[in-house]
């Protein structure tokens, strides 16, 4: 592809991805660059196409349509010499449970061909960092959730990948371990190493340099998840009341409406900017309790994929259709 | 032997050795199946349980009885309960045969009258049927043939003296296994079995399962290439087919006097090409499951016709005529062949060319396709 790999040049690329799974279409014309010491941010619900995506990206299937380069290599062709520039950690299980910590450690840096010294130093490294060291003959079927992550991401950083692909590296994670796992791709980071994490967990993407928001296959937005949240038109409330009374309400609204999920004993809703006075009225004449809260990632995702779906007809009155509307 | 196939094999061995089920059913599973079958799977009928209804109750009735059960098929269990409800006995299972010797037979001899003897056989197990069929006639023939003999000299005045009848007689002689024991013909068989049973399950399973738990994507973006990956894998189970077959023949030429007549380094290289056939036969099995418990299942059912159909039961030659062509495609028929052949026969290369040729071009062309397949379905 011949594009500069720098220290800010663009090292992974997809372009157009498409693919789909008999009828069910995972793919649909996904673009997005990743630059040397990113930390980038596939967010996006369940099913939207982000594990598709990294598997693509990471040479384990090819896409129906569209190109995927790391470092100007196509992912797929293992003779180019690109396993060698990437890191994977698929979302399932996939270390070898029979094996202990150290053994699956050995037998990738085995498949990565490092010499023992080299292999030696990196796994000391890796093994202090993650804080498994203590745990190196434990079967890796033995380790908690957490633990597992990080010896799933150790064997993935071995052989010190220019790019690594990360498939919601924490899911089932405990927040303690979920905050170590984020201290530690900052760290490779800071090194240079460009990162790609898909997660489901909206308020993860304000962890990331930079995000793209998924929905059906395509991105819906782009960019530093500050600016994104910053520039969010919408309103959000949080209504306290009698529940059922203001759920109902809320439903004879229809338009201007955008999201509605529980907040604790409230309702957290998101409205659209026009709609946001008349909506607040409504609630406050129906003897609730109203109040403005800041928007959130989760808030401007909800509103830009329940504006897709009123576009595209699928969900009802322009809202989302989407785990978290009640 | 590059770095990745070194560490494949490594680590198949460390799961291996580290599953306390893999090395007692690898190894010492298959010995005592080659044991018992060894024991079980056994063509000679030798009790054939008999009751008796003799209605003459004379000197001769007595002696054609006696000649009946000389040979050992027919074992005596006893008089029948009711002479005049005989077949009784054999079709509520009491008995597997029924001799009845009906009233009057010494007086019909006398007379130079025809006499009959019969004897009712359970043919529901066809070999039993056939032995004791054969066993019956076998001694009913020889009795007649002593009537004669004594016809004859009454007939020429010479009592007491030994007549020489000009009856045409065979004389067969068997090569290879003289006394005709199952077991020589069995033990390779038997060894054919297990060694397709290890190599094919082993395979198909170990790559299903490594697709199953996940491992398989974490392996494939690593530099690994599928062959090394596939290589690796599945060279353990080779051994360990190979050390079954040591095993298989030293138990066979131990309990069950088996000979080695022929090459061990024939036997080892036919042994090699069949082993390439069964793991790639294992390997496509692989190919087209998603699970282990598919792969078990498709294995289960790719054995079970190789092993009928392979000559080592019944001749391939006794099958209709459309179902040999399978039998030809079958690597365990021309493995069955090339061990049958060297302990048995001392065969040697030039015996056995067609059996080893066609056993390499089925392992070639079924580890290309396998091959093929698994790469498809990683891409």
């Amino acid at each position: 592809m011949g594009e500069v790999v720098g220290e800010r040049g663009v090292v992974l690329r997809a372009e157009g991805l498409e693919h789909s799974f008999g009828v069910i279409r995972a793919l649909d014309g996904l673009s997005f660059e990743v630059a040397g010491g990113e930390l980038y941010g596939l967010i996006g619900a369940d099913g939207a196409g982000k594990t598709t995506a990294l598997r693509i990206l990471a040479g384990l299937m090819k896409p129906g349509r569209g190109t995927a380069r790391i470092a100007g290599k196509d992912p797929a062709d293992a003779r180019s010499g690109v396993r060698e520039l990437l890191g994977y950690m698929p979302q399932r299980y996939s270390l070898y449970g029979d094996l202990s910590v150290g053994e699956n450690l050995r037998f990738f840096a085995e498949l990565f061909c490092l010499d023992r010294r080299v292999f030696a130093e990196r796994s000391e490294r890796l093994l202090a960092i993650t804080r498994l060291a203590r745990f190196v003959d434990r079967p890796a079927e033995k380790l908690s959730g957490g633990m597992y992550k990080k010896l799933a991401l150790a064997c993935a950083l071995l052989h010190r990948p220019e790019v690594l692909l990360l498939d919601e590296p924490t899911n089932g994670v405990d927040p303690v371990s979920r905050l170590d796992l984020w201290e530690l791709l900052y760290g490779f980071v800071a090194e240079g190493m460009s990162v790609v994490v898909s997660t489901p967990y909206m308020d993860e993407a304000e962890r990331c340099h930079r995000v793209g928001l998924v929905h059906h296959g395509k991105l819906l937005l782009e960019g530093a998840p500050e600016r994104l949240v910053g520039g969010f038109s919408g309103v959000v409330l949080r209504a306290t009341g009698e529940m059922e009374r203001v759920e109902g309400l809320l439903e004879g609204v229809g338009a201007g409406v955008i999201a509605v999920a529980p907040l604790g004993g409230s309702l957290r809703v998101v409205v659209a900017a026009e709609a946001a006075g008349g909506v607040e009225r409504e609630l406050r004449g129906a003897g609730a309790e109203v109040e403005r809260l800041r928007p959130n990632f989760e808030d401007l995702f909800l509103a830009r994929a329940g504006e897709v779906e009123g576009a595209e007809g699928r969900g009802g009155g322009g809202r989302s259709d989407l785990p978290l509307r009640r | 032997m590059t770095p990745a196939f070194r560490a494949v094999v490594r680590k198949e061995i460390r799961q291996i050795t580290r599953d306390r089920r893999m090395i007692p059913m690898l190894v010492v599973a298959p010995v005592i199946q080659l044991v018992v079958f060894g024991y079980a799977v056994n063509f000679e009928v030798n009790r054939v349980e008999t009751v008796v209804c003799d209605g003459d109750r004379t000197a001769q009735s007595r002696a054609i009885v006696r000649s009946l059960e000389a040979d050992g098929t027919f074992h005596d269990i006893g008089p029948a309960r009711d002479c005049g409800r005989i077949e009784n006995e054999v079709v509520d299972g009491r008995a597997q045969a029924a001799l009845l010797v009906p009233r009057g037979l010494a007086r019909d001899l006398a007379a130079e009258r025809p006499a009959e003897v019969q004897v009712l056989v359970d043919g529901s197990n066809p070999t039993i049927g056939r032995f004791a069929a054969l066993a019956a006639s076998g001694a009913v023939d020889l009795q007649g043939m002593r009537v004669l003999r004594e016809r004859v000299a009454r007939q020429r005045g010479l009592q007491g003296a030994e007549v020489a009848l000009p009856a045409l007689q065979p004389e067969p002689r068997l090569f290879y296994n003289p006394q005709m024991k199952s077991p020589l013909f069995m033990v390779p068989g038997v060894a054919a079995m297990l060694l397709l049973v290890v190599t094919t399950i082993a395979t198909a399973m170990g790559l299903a399962r490594e697709r199953e738990l996940g491992t398989l994507e974490q392996v494939m973006v690593t530099p690994v290439r599928p062959g090394e990956l596939i290589l690796g894998k599945v060279t353990p189970f080779v051994a360990v087919g190979l050390l079954d077959v040591l095993a298989t023949l030293t138990v066979g030429s131990w309990v069950f006097d088996v000979p080695i007549r022929g090459s061990l380094w024939l036997l080892a290289l036919g042994t090699v090409l069949y082993v390439f056939s069964t793991v790639g036969l294992g390997l496509f099995i692989s190919t087209v499951s998603r699970t282990q418990q598919q792969a078990f299942m498709g294995g289960f059912l790719a054995m079970m016709p190789a092993i009928l159909l392979s000559g080592v039961m019944t001749p391939v030659e006794n099958m209709p005529s459309w179902l040999q062509p399978i039998a030809w495609i079958n690597p365990v028929k021309y493995y069955v062949e090339v061990l049958r052949g060297i302990l048995l026969k001392a065969a040697d290369i030039r015996d056995l060319w067609r059996p080893l040729g066609a056993l390499f071009v089925f392992g070639v062309l079924i580890l290309t396709l396998a091959v093929a397949r698994f790469r498809k379905r990683l891409a």
